[in-house]
């Protein structure tokens, strides 16, 4: 039974990779990505990591597919001189593909590989997690903050536009006295000036 | 281990029916006689003139960005608030710096006027 | 039964196709994004099959923190992007030659 429902997800999951790498539309490649980060969540359940899986699914499909759908929204895009190149280069693509996967399934053949036994872990996910990162990786946790807010400054920085506001303030309005907006200069005509310096 | 994500997949194989039957019953159902008259534009309509492709403002993406820093923030308090009794004080404090640096993102965003609309 | 290898033959070859993306798709930096996501999936499943068949949960501790990077990357990936965008108005990746903004 186990092994049934994990080829099915491996089979969804690869044909959505698949999806992502060959479709034209940028928005079906992100509707693609999608679905293979929910079966990617439904396989890391299997593997018995729930609060991981929960969260990708919180925070890859919530936001960042998101994010990745507002790009594609935001940028209207020419699409047909992105795609040239890909006959070209499907040979050699997937040559180097093939080359990775028989190597790697040569490697992971190997008896060391072949464990079975999980060791039942007791008690919550999220509990196990938590008491791990709060504790023995306190430094890494903290780093994670630093590395969230270089990313906000990061976006901030990037994408704010500085406008130039019309914007009227009435208080400013009415405080405004006559001497911020009118300044008397004393100017004599020239005129009077060569007399005065005539007598 | 399995069972228990019985209802799961009840609420999934429930929700994907609800979703694709009445699609299924309009396309199986529904009379389709379509001509040439039928398909084009109604009396004054026109041809659309470009693609309905539009795009969107830059201010959501900021706001979506900033939506992802803070649900990432959320998802670090989970597990936090689980082991609360049993990390202790440390825990608390590792917890306080970890916000404390992150509400400096968030005065710097706010100073910045990233959160405002107008 | 599935066993170990069985998860690790999946990361690998979803992290092939990844490549083969980035391979395929040179000249839309969206989609080479996208691969480069996937390819940090792959990771992350190494990572957590790791974990539970050695019952060692210090991976996921790590891929909680990959998930955490990789969310900042792609979110200043993308804002690199919509810049790009705007001052060039192109994202394709053979115009972008030019280190000069």
């Amino acid at each position: 039974m186990e092994s049934v429902i994990f080829y099915i997800f491996a089979a969804i999951l690869l044909f959505a990779a698949t999806m992502v790498i060959t479709v034209r539309n940028p928005v079906r490649a992100a509707l693609f990505l999608v679905l293979a980060f929910f079966t990617s969540a439904g396989i890391w359940l299997m593997l018995e990591a729930e609060f991981l899986a929960i969260s990708l699914v919180l925070v890859y499909v919530g936001a960042v597919l998101v994010l990745f759908l507002f790009v594609v929204m935001m940028l209207d895009i020419d699409l047909a001189p992105l795609k040239e190149g890909f006959t070209r280069y499907l040979p050699l693509g997937i040559i180097v593909a093939a080359l990775i996967v028989v190597e790697m399934i040569a490697v992971l053949n190997a008896p060391q590989f072949d464990i079975s036994a999980a060791q039942a872990t007791d008690g919550s996910n999220t509990k196990m997690l938590g008491r791990l990162l709060y504790t023995v990786y306190v430094y890494p946790f903290e780093i994670a903050s630093v590395i969230l807010t270089v990313a906000i400054v990061a976006a901030i920085t990037l994408t704010l536009r500085e406008h130039h506001r019309k914007l009227q303030d009435p208080a400013k309005q009415v405080m405004v006295k006559s001497a911020d907006r009118l300044r008397m200069v004393d100017l004599r005509s020239k005129k009077q000036d060569g007399e005065g310096s005539e007598s | 281990m399995l069972e228990n994500y019985l209802p799961i997949l009840l609420f999934i194989i429930i929700g994907i029916g609800f979703g694709v039957l009445p699609l299924l019953a309009g396309f199986v159902l529904g009379p389709r006689h379509p001509d040439s008259e039928k398909r084009s534009a109604y009396e004054c309509g026109f041809e659309p003139f470009e693609d309905a492709h539009m795009k969107f403002d830059v201010r959501y993406y900021l706001v979506a960005i900033l939506f992802i820093i803070f649900d990432l923030e959320i998802a670090f308090l989970f597990p936090w608030a689980i082991v609360l009794d049993e990390i202790g004080v440390f825990g608390l404090l590792a917890m306080f710096l970890f916000l404390g640096i992150l509400v400096v993102g968030f005065i710097y965003e706010w100073k910045k006027g990233a959160l405002e609309w107008e | 039964m599935i066993v170990l290898s069985d998860y690790l033959i999946l990361a690998a070859i979803l992290f092939s196709l990844s490549l083969a993306g980035i391979f395929l798709n040179r000249k839309n930096i969206i989609i080479l994004l996208m691969c480069i996501e996937l390819m940090l999936l792959a990771v992350n499943l190494n990572f957590i099959a790791f974990s539970h068949f050695l019952g060692d949960p210090a991976g996921q501790v790590f891929v909680f923190f990959i998930l955490t990077v990789a969310a900042a990357e792609a979110a200043i990936g993308l804002a690199i992007l919509v810049v790009l965008f705007r001052n060039l108005s192109t994202i394709n990746v053979s115009d972008l030659d030019r280190l000069k903004g």
